[in-house]
């Protein structure tokens, strides 16, 4: 068993992290299809998408039965999925993988609820590290109107309401996301994440990721993509 | 104050769990279920709440681990992490609660047997200790041991050869008979290792099932009567592995299925025990 760190692929791995509403999404959306247009070969991954557990995962949110341990170890499961079935050989394929959330939101979430920091750290100590990690830092006020104009409102786990901060789910939302907030500063100088202001606007923000891609792509061979 | 092997769950209140923690752990077939169909009755007649509790019971993963072993698709790290989901989800809403009921928790295998099949699938030691280390220590695991060479003719003549308990996803090559001994002789090696490290009460599980439960049954008694452990039952090292052939002609000359389960339940009735209930239970499964 591998750990995180050992790896050494032809295939690059990049990741955006963020809270919600940070924009990560739309910014690696724009990556991919620059990455495509390029030529490269490019397969997408999403933070809590596996088919084998999302039963299970829909049983425990739907009941809300899920408690700070089976929440992080069900997402540990979905990722440890998605890792040995998908990212793993892709990588060793030569591919580039992109990633919409990768551990470090479990880090944030998992010890935002209770969990021991080095607990989940060793927990996800099979992951593949990143070729780059950015991660999409905003002003929690900002986010949160971001959130909470787009949509109706915000479920139950996504609001950190079984950890009982507010009875108020907006409220609790922005307490729990602050929180996650404060993870994501401490984890920015620990695993060397490539912080981008997601307050500037979207094509800039693009501009200086697409230029630290470019690099790390330099000495890459291009996977031929099938027609 | 009951203790974790490392940091415990966020939430948990160690203090006040009365209940006692029992482990009953040993390998595929060696006859943990048929032991704690024995136990159960004989605890309750003596007045006493018995929760039994075992691996993929689980609420909220059982049925989700059982779907995807089906498929034969999961990875090892994946599927010692769902293990370890269903594990947690048992801990906080089943055992925890039963022991701060004061409830005698019989489990039907622990966090060692699920460590054992991680490591011997190449999972590093460290990484699985770590992510077991929430479990609470119990009052007691009983190891029921057993070589190789007896398991086979038990699972031969019960259920036949599983394909996980065979560890046919690590030696897919081989025919499921090479492959059992093969995983088995590797699982048992494992356990040997962590009977020392996590200190079991060892129980040779090779005699009849009247005979395994009266040893069970004194060790029970003795951690519930809260009495200090002591060497009750030396069990010299199996030997070493029998030969092929040996083996072979050994499992041809067992009695048929049918007079195998007669001789271990009829004939030896504990005479002051509710074996019925037990017995009952045997042919329901």
């Amino acid at each position: 068993m591998k750990r995180y760190g050992e790896h050494r692929f032809p295939g690059k791995l990049f990741v955006v992290e963020g809270i919600d509403g940070s924009g990560k999404s739309t910014q690696l959306m724009l990556l991919h299809q620059w990455l495509q247009a390029e030529g490269y070969g490019v397969v997408f991954s999403e933070w809590n998408s596996s088919p084998l557990v999302r039963e299970t995962t829909k049983r425990g949110k739907k009941k809300q039965t899920l408690t700070p341990s089976t929440f992080s170890l069900i997402h540990a499961t979905d990722f440890a999925d998605r890792m040995e079935h998908n990212i793993l050989p892709l990588l060793k394929a030569g591919a580039v993988v992109l990633c919409d959330r990768y551990i470090y939101t479990a880090f944030g979430r998992d010890v935002v609820r209770g969990m021991d920091p080095q607990w989940v750290r060793e927990l996800y100590s099979f992951a593949v590290k990143p070729t780059a990690a950015f991660y999409f830092r905003v002003p929690l006020d900002v986010a949160m109107k971001r959130i909470l104009e787009g949509r109706s409102g915000v479920k139950f786990y996504e609001a950190g309401l079984d950890l009982g901060l507010s009875e108020d789910p907006e409220e609790s939302f922005g307490i729990f996301q602050g929180r996650i907030l404060d993870e994501y500063e401490k984890m920015v100088p620990e695993y060397d994440l490539t912080t981008v202001d997601a307050t500037r606007p979207i094509e800039e923000q693009q501009t200086y990721m697409r230029q630290i891609v470019k690099a790390k792509l330099a000495q890459a061979k291009r996977l031929r993509v099938a027609p | 104050m009951r203790e974790t092997y490392a940091a415990p769950l966020p939430g948990m209140n160690l203090a006040e769990l009365p209940g006692k923690l029992i482990v009953i752990e040993g390998t595929d077939g060696v006859g943990r279920s048929t032991q704690i169909r024995l136990l159960r009755p004989w605890l309750e007649q003596q007045g006493r709440a018995v929760l039994d509790t075992a691996i993929k019971r689980s609420e909220l993963a059982g049925k989700g681990i059982q779907q995807a072993k089906e498929g034969h698709t999961l990875g090892r790290i994946t599927l010692s992490l769902f293990y370890a989901t269903d594990f947690a989800d048992r801990l906080e809403h089943e055992i925890v609660p039963a022991l701060r009921a004061g409830f005698v928790v019989l489990t039907d295998r622990y966090i060692y047997s699920l460590m054992a099949r991680a490591i011997v699938r190449g999972a590093d030691p460290r990484w699985i200790r770590n992510a077991y280390g929430f479990a609470l220590k119990p009052d007691a695991t009983f190891y029921l041991r057993t070589g190789v060479d007896d398991l086979i003719p038990r699972v031969v003549f019960s259920r036949g050869f599983d394909y996980w308990e065979s560890g046919m996803d690590i030696h897919p090559s081989e025919d499921m008979y090479d492959s059992f001994r093969k995983y088995q002789t590797e699982l048992l090696a494992e356990f040997e290792r962590l009977a020392k490290e996590y200190n079991f009460e060892i129980i040779d599980a090779t005699p009849d099932v009247r005979t395994v439960f009266e040893h069970l049954r004194a060790g029970v008694a003795r951690v519930l009567s809260g009495e200090p452990r002591e060497p009750l039952f030396s069990v010299p090292t199996p030997p070493a592995e029998e030969p092929l052939e040996a083996a072979a002609k050994r499992v041809l000359e067992m009695p048929s299925p049918t007079r195998l389960a007669a001789s271990t339940v009829e004939e030896a009735p504990l005479a002051d025990q509710p074996l019925a209930r037990a017995v009952d239970g045997d042919a329901t499964k």
